[in-house]
């Protein structure tokens, strides 16, 4: 075996034993256990640990991102050096971590909330953001039963502007479905502002984040608190948010989450795309 | 009827599954840690860009389970305190 072989060989080992199954694991546990304490909570206003799970579980969902781009890149250098990749970044490679949430590892779906005996406080919340009446919903349409598909209606009515019917969208659902906004919406978040910016997110596009969407915030929602969206760039901009003297509402960051998506679709005119693949 | 018994085990089952995803986090920061090394002896010299890329990859990748951990940290004492006011 020549030098440049060996050098090969040690890479594709090396690339093919990053710990993506490991990180795999760890995000099926941690959406488990948000699943469990989600039931646990439903009818209660105390977090009970939901947002800090949900951040949890974004870190380990980029983490296994980051993972797969390192191992693309060895993949590109193999072959940029003249060897061809093998095992480092083929095809061949496990379920990667971001499609894995997409094939058949999901959740089963919940059975749609009768309106009459949804959380009456995740209701009242999200009446209150987006400056609405609170009534029951008017049966019109069926409420979204996951997370996904909740972000996916959320972000097409913000990317529309329309707060009417966002509202509609968001007050049926159950509330762990709702608070489950915040976790699928964030990785979205960071690569659409990628998207925006040209490059990942820097505590230097903090401002220009902010005055992209900070004026439809407003209009859709609100009742949304400001520094609520604050914390929420802060998280994508990967900077310790500004520390707040009350805690926020449950809802404020998994709504927020939800509709700063779907304004950022929009202004990437992804929105009239199907935007599934766009979340994941 | 749910009793808070049955609330608190429902509670600590799941801070066991967070405690088995902060287990596979751990390990996966290990091997990660054991694979950035190799990579750092295996490319010495290399100023390749796509070397440069791969190694700020892991990094990232490296500093997303220091984060995840930490996130697992606040859950577990929120729940647990949560549970203990029950």
């Amino acid at each position: 075996m020549s030098i440049i072989e060996d050098l090969a060989a040690q890479l594709r080992a090396t690339s093919d034993e990053l710990p993506v199954d490991l990180v795999t694991r760890a995000l099926e546990q941690l959406r488990t256990a948000t699943e469990r304490l989600g039931r646990v909570r439903q009818a209660s206003v105390n977090p009970l640990a939901v947002p800090e799970l949900s951040a949890a579980t974004e870190h380990a969902h980029l983490a296994g991102h980051a993972l797969q781009v390192a191992q693309d890149h060895l993949a590109a250098y193999l072959s940029a050096i003249g060897l061809p990749a093998g095992a480092a970044g083929d095809t061949a490679r496990p379920s990667t971590v971001v499609t894995r949430r997409h094939q058949g590892k999901e959740p089963a779906r919940r059975a749609a909330p009768d309106a009459a005996t949804a959380p009456r406080w995740w209701s009242a919340r999200v009446a209150v953001l987006t400056g609405s009446k609170d009534r029951p919903s008017d049966g019109a349409a069926r409420p979204a039963t996951d997370p996904e598909e909740l972000l996916r209606r959320v972000s097409n009515r913000a990317g529309a502007g329309d707060r009417e019917r966002l509202h509609a969208e968001l007050r049926g659902v159950d509330a762990e479905v709702g608070l489950g906004l915040a976790a699928v919406a964030g990785p979205a978040l960071r690569r659409l502002a990628g998207q925006l910016l040209g490059h990942p997110p820097r505590v230097p596009d903090l401002h220009r984040l902010r005055s992209e969407v900070s004026g439809p915030v407003r209009d859709l929602l609100p009742g949304l608190p400001p520094a609520v969206l604050d914390t929420l760039l802060s998280r994508v901009c990967r900077t310790p948010p500004p520390s707040q003297p009350h805690p926020a509402h449950p809802a404020d960051q998994a709504v927020a989450a939800g509709v700063v998506t779907g304004l950022l679709l929009n202004r990437l005119g992804g929105n009239r795309s199907n935007s599934r693949d766009n979340h994941g | 009827m749910a009793s808070v018994a049955e609330l608190k085990s429902a509670i600590e089952a799941a801070v066991q599954q967070i405690s088995d995803g902060q287990s596979a986090v751990k390990a996966a920061g290990e091997k990660l840690g054991e694979a950035q090394q190799t990579l750092a002896g295996a490319l010495e010299g290399s100023g390749h860009e796509a070397v440069t890329a791969a190694h700020a990859a892991l990094s990232q990748a490296a500093q997303e389970l220091d984060d995840c951990l930490t996130a697992t940290l606040a859950a577990i004492e929120q729940a647990r305190q949560y549970s203990s006011t029950l």
